[in-house]
């Protein structure tokens, strides 16, 4: 495990983003629609008009000529104008990525925390009232909808209780961190509810296998406490096959939450891509779903670099 | 975790100011999609927030019609403030009001309505609509307060564009990149309230203009309320949530599937706004089987626009006309074949077009059978579509949905790949039906070409006098119900949801949105 070894990692992931890139562009531009789809019922908005437009924005040229100015753009770090707004799409991007990350910070560091605690007491108790409980717990966190939960959530906390506001990221002219607090709290649980559902079975499954190995029997044997047994030599070993789990999915984080940003009106990078979905914003589109890709490759990148640290097996083998 | 204390505080807060809002004089309007730019040349949104930021020298009112703003007056020639010229154009002359203040103090002056008309014909700038722009030959400014704009033709629309949309301030973006320019998040206008914060996808805060011109009739200074706070709420559920919740005090443009829960509840009031909007069926006059009017006159008669207007919620309002209803050259006598299944299929027997064992009509080898596009992916047009195509077929006429997507509809729409079209225009203040059904105009695909009807228009569209003008708007009306190259259906309507203490709001149905009135809005505790 050297530095060579992760160069060659991400010299290997570069024609992976390639590939995706092309394959992404293909796809956003053979969807039906375009950009200048809004002006569609506006008798003011002459052919010629569309013409310029399309012009301005080099829309009129055939899709490998788009592709290939894109990239070149792209790979001398200019990630072009939003159509839409006519801004930087990096500038667009940032402004989103913030909320974004804090949102799902949040809610993934709540809903790991979380789905360690109730993995482990449900693989200690395989079978016993507590892991029954909890396999009940995660079979509705699984099945749920977002958007159902989201909008009870809403109508209890929001509407009939009113101790929450029911979206935004805070109360335009308020600074406060509690009002941030407050504005925060039912998208994000609403994200960690999903994700520990998910997670909490992984880590179950793991220390259910971990727990049936022979080191275990040794462990206690030895006369070790339950609780070191569970924790230093259960969940350590138990935790390696979940973290790969884990990091593609705080790898999506920064795609952001689509319908839990929509639901709750939280300025993410969610919202902005499916406004441009909706406008066709071409450049905005690539710009999210092209950094999307690379993060989940990096974080394939990071799983193994972390099972490695985690596991001495996979380092020297 | 939210600590309980903190639950508490905000449950406490909650509790005496509903919903978490700072300020009681300051009004939360929603908005249902994510503002693009701030910039009204550009924008590809109707200009909610620009409407109260940004004004014009005029302005349409309630029914369409221009009333001065910037300008003291509106020319007519009655007085003096348009003169047709011998060459064939005319020359305008605006006089500005006095003492009106840019945002940040700056005088406005006719160099800024100068600058406006530059700024806009600028090719560099990227705008979605220059319209009005080409018109003018020259522009003059005598003085700080007289504008003197030279059109090249007649103009008799030339209130429905360019400096009604709004002026730009000259000392602010002389020399600026209106592509990239600052002005686009933080637009500077004379209008009743300024922007201080544009958040994108969350929300736009403006505060009252301090150096506003205008004062009601008690002679108190405007706006009355302190401040309008525009929220991005792209989600229709979220929108009731925040109504429901005390949130939002105005939504102007709420979504039909959430209006009917709206309207029921306490505090909140439903306004129907109409809006220069109609959905029409339109004939392609390439196809002769639809160049026979017998045939058009039989569609025309199986058509029940009732049975539409349900289907669509019952929000829309059937029409007999082009011309919607708001506007006074409106021709009320001007109306379509009535709903009468038996006369349609009466006229089609007579015409030789016979029913035949599938249950369609047929001459020959012909068969009363066509392809009916909509806009793929519009739900209500879709919805529309199915009932414009049971009631053909009741009187033995086939219609086949065939819906496109995207640039395919615009295609289709444009080069005339359609037999029957079911689709919309929207106008301003003051269409140019030329356009439509012309037969040189830009958007007649239908292809449909009449003398008679464009003498009409020419007349119509080349006239000052309103006279005039309504008795060549009457004549088209005449025409159009008797040759029937289009079937006028239904009007759409805005549904405003606004909290009952909100007084003096009134609905504008033109491109410049209610929020043009915004200085006249009070909130009443």
């Amino acid at each position: 495990m050297t530095a060579r070894w992760l160069l060659g990692r991400v010299a290997g992931a570069l024609p992976v983003l390639l590939g995706i890139s092309l394959v992404l562009f293909l796809v956003i531009h053979l969807a039906p629609g375009g950009p200048m789809d809004v002006y569609a019922d506006n008798p003011s908005v002459t052919p010629a008009a569309l013409a310029r437009i399309a012009e301005a924005y080099g829309l009129n040229q055939p899709l490998p000529v788009q592709y290939g100015r894109w990239l070149g753009a792209m790979v001398s770090g200019d990630w072009g104008y939003s159509i839409r707004t006519g801004r930087p799409v990096l500038t667009e991007i940032v402004e989103r990525l913030g909320p974004t990350l804090l949102l799902g910070g949040i809610a993934m560091g709540a809903a790991f925390l979380l789905s360690v605690a109730l993995g482990v007491v449900s693989a200690a108790r395989t079978g016993a009232w507590p892991d029954r409980v909890i396999g009940g717990f995660t079979l509705a966190g699984l099945s749920i909808p977002v958007f159902w939960l989201a909008l009870v959530l809403q109508l209890v906390f929001s509407v009939w209780l009113g101790w929450l506001p029911s979206g935004g990221l805070r109360t335009i002219g308020v600074e406060a961190a509690s009002d941030r607090l407050a504005h925060i709290v039912m998208p994000a649980t609403v994200l960690a509810l999903a994700t520990t559902a998910s997670w909490s079975r992984y880590i179950r499954a793991g220390m259910i296998t971990v727990l049936r190995q022979d080191y275990i029997r040794t462990a206690r044997a030895k006369g070790l406490g339950e609780t070191a047994v569970l924790l230093r030599h259960g969940l350590r070993n138990a935790i390696i096959p979940a973290v790969s789990i884990v990091a593609l999915d705080l790898a999506s984080v920064i795609s952001g939450a689509v319908i839990t940003e929509a639901i709750f009106g939280w300025p993410g990078i969610g919202s902005l891509f499916v406004q441009s979905m909706d406008g066709r914003d071409y450049p905005v589109l690539m710009g999210v779903l092209v950094m999307g890709s690379a993060a989940v490759i990096l974080a394939n990148i990071a799983a193994d670099l972390a099972q490695a640290m985690l596991d001495p097996r996979v380092r020297n083998g | 975790m939210i600590s309980r204390r903190t639950l508490l505080l905000v449950a406490g807060t909650a509790a005496c100011v509903p919903a978490h809002r700072s300020n009681r004089n300051s009004l939360v309007v929603g908005l249902t999609y994510d503002i693009d730019t701030l910039n009204v040349y550009s924008t590809g949104f109707l200009g909610d927030v620009e409407a109260a930021v940004v004004e014009g020298l005029l302005a349409p009112d309630a029914d369409a019609k221009y009333v001065p703003v910037l300008a003291t007056s509106v020319p007519t020639i009655e007085n003096g403030g348009i003169v047709p010229n011998a060459d064939g154009g005319m020359t305008i002359t605006y006089r500005l009001r006095e003492g009106v203040k840019w945002h940040d103090g700056a005088p406005f002056t006719s160099a800024d309505v100068a600058f406006t008309w530059d700024a806009v014909r600028n090719p560099a700038f990227i705008a979605e609509s220059k319209d009005g722009s080409e018109d003018i030959a020259a522009i003059q400014t005598p003085d700080p307060l007289t504008v003197i704009v030279h059109y090249r033709k007649i103009v008799p629309g030339f209130a429905t564009t360019l400096f009604t949309f709004g002026i730009l301030p000259r000392h602010l973006l002389s020399g600026v990149d209106l592509n990239t320019a600052p002005y686009n998040d933080r637009p500077v206008g004379t209008g009743p309230f300024r922007v201080i914060a544009f958040k994108r996808g969350q929300y736009v805060l403006t505060e009252r203009n301090p150096y506003y011109w205008r004062r009601d009739a008690a002679g108190r200074q405007l706006p009355y309320v302190d401040s309008l706070i525009f929220k991005i709420i792209p989600n229709s559920n979220s929108l009731l949530m925040q109504i429901r919740s005390g949130e939002l005090d105005l939504v102007v443009a709420t979504p039909y599937d959430q209006a009917k829960q709206m309207g029921g509840l306490e505090g909140v009031d439903l306004v129907r706004s109409p809006l220069l909007q109609w959905q029409h069926l339109d004939f392609n006059f390439r196809n002769a089987k639809l160049r026979e009017r017998r045939v058009r006159l039989a569609i025309a008669h199986a058509i029940d626009r009732t049975a539409i207007v349900r289907a669509l919620g019952g929000f829309p309002r059937p029409i007999q006309s082009v011309v919607v209803p708001v506007f006074d050259f409106h021709d009320p006598g001007a109306v379509m074949p009535a709903h009468d299944p038996a006369r349609a299929r009466a006229i089609l027997e007579a015409a030789g077009w016979h029913l035949g064992a599938d249950g369609v009509r047929a001459r020959g080898a012909e068969r009363l059978s066509f392809r009916l596009v909509v806009q793929a992916g519009k739900g209500d047009d879709e919805l529309a579509q199915q009932v414009i195509i049971a009631q053909l077929q009741a009187i033995g006429i086939e219609a086949k949905a065939d819906n496109r997507a995207g640039v395919a509809y615009r295609q289709a729409r444009y080069k005339g790949d359609f037999d029957l079209l079911y689709s919309a225009w929207v106008t301003g203040a003051d269409p140019i039906y030329s356009r439509f059904l012309g037969s040189k105009g830009t958007n007649n695909s239908l292809q449909y070409r009449n003398p008679a009807l464009d003498t009409v228009l020419a007349r119509m569209e080349g006239t000052l006098d309103p006279a005039a003008r309504k008795a060549a708007a009457f004549e088209m009306q005449r025409i159009l119900a008797e040759d029937l190259p289009t079937i006028p259906l239904t009007t759409n309507v805005a549904v405003v949801t606004k909290r009952r203490s909100l007084k003096g709001f009134t609905p504008n149905p033109t491109n410049m949105t209610p929020f043009v009135g915004a200085a006249f809005w009070r909130l009443e505790a």
